[in-house]
């Protein structure tokens, strides 16, 4: 079962190495382009507003045990005071925020522009792949696979006496898909690599930020156990100095 | 593995002991956490061009990657003079972080080389 097969040093030439090189090309046009045509929106006032408040908050939780515990007690008043407090949203409002999320057509818009322009040259590549490169084995995997993945692997091949490790072009593509993230995140710096699925989360996620963030910054500060953590900081500074002066 | 220490950015300082509640500086973390992960991407790359190469099969190739993922860790250790707890929070990061995410970029590397070199 496992024979070696000899594969044609044309296939190398022509399929294996112009898809790992067109694959990182549109990788980087994919990155340029949404650099280009990121629209600047103009930042609603409220939302602004709104979101200063939450790094205020969060800034209090972090730092909460810097300064003394009366201080620390009556910021927190401040943000979460029932009445003019500034975390507290009625009800009423937070329903609003949502709808008007929804119905922004800007935000809509860019978000579907992102979503397209990561589906779009995905989904031609796969296109192209299929058209002109199946039928053929394509490459080995150098470790093996058990049967079950034949069907996955091997598409365009409908020999079921071959090894499972000599792979279709389709898989050599899915291969460079996951592989190359890594490479493009060292290339194109930072992270601007297709985290496909960490993406889609993110972008759905958007509409729901103010109201439901605010009441969870809330609960946030009402949690924290205040801790004074500078007690002892006269003698820290002593023994410090002193170690200057030795 | 010299020229991996001299890759990667120098880290920097994110904890400090300065009272008995640790604070950490959130950006030096996030900071030497892209080291990590810049890290483990080259190394990975490189070892999976070196798996191929030599022409490693099956199981073997698995183990000469989390091989390489060590000998990673163990240079980004030194490089943080050993003492961990003034540049991560904890020991996991260090070691574990970025070991999946490398994993398919090495199997990528591994099949093209071993591709290239053997069955050309």
């Amino acid at each position: 079962m496992a024979e070696d097969l000899v594969l044609d040093t044309a296939i190398r030439d022509w399929v294996l190495i112009p898809l790992s090189v067109v694959m990182v090309l549109i990788g980087i046009l994919r990155y340029f382009v949404s650099k280009l045509m990121r629209s600047s929106q103009v930042p609603d006032l409220k939302i602004v507003k709104e979101g200063q408040v939450i790094v205020r908050a969060r800034n209090l939780r972090a730092g909460a045990n810097f300064i003394p515990p009366k201080s620390f007690r009556s910021r927190r008043v401040y943000f979460n005071n029932e009445e003019n407090g500034l975390l507290f949203v009625p009800k009423g409002q937070a329903q609003n925020a949502q709808a008007q999320m929804f119905s922004d057509p800007n935000m809509a818009m860019d978000m579907m522009k992102k979503n397209l322009s990561m589906i779009i040259p995905q989904t031609l590549t796969f296109a192209w792949v299929n058209f002109f490169f199946s039928g053929f084995v394509a490459a080995k995997i150098p470790f093996p696979l058990t049967q079950r993945f034949r069907s996955m692997l091997q598409n365009g091949i409908d020999l079921s006496t071959v090894d499972v490790s000599y792979v279709s072009s389709r898989s050599w593509y899915f291969l460079n898909l996951f592989g190359l993230r890594g490479l493009f995140s060292l290339i194109l710096g930072e992270e601007n690599a297709m985290d496909d699925t960490q993406r889609m989360m993110q972008m759905s996620g958007f509409g729901f930020d103010p109201t439901k963030s605010l009441s969870a910054e809330k609960d946030g500060l009402d949690i924290v156990q205040h801790e004074w953590a500078l007690p002892k900081f006269e003698h820290r500074a002593e023994v410090v100095l002193k170690k200057l002066i030795r | 593995m010299a020229g991996h220490s001299d890759s990667s950015s120098s880290e920097k300082k994110s904890g400090e002991a300065m009272t008995d509640v640790p604070t950490f500086s959130a950006e030096n973390l996030q900071n030497n956490m892209k080291v990590i992960y810049y890290s483990r991407t080259f190394m990975s790359i490189t070892g999976g061009v070196i798996a191929g190469i030599f022409g490693f099969t099956g199981f073997v190739g698995f183990i000469f990657y989390f091989l390489v993922m060590t000998i990673t860790s163990i240079g980004l250790i030194a490089k943080a003079k050993f003492s961990v707890h003034s540049y991560f929070d904890s020991w996991n990061r260090i070691i574990l972080d970025g070991l999946m995410g490398g994993l398919m970029s090495f199997v990528l590397f591994w099949t093209f080389a071993y591709d290239i070199v053997h069955i050309f």
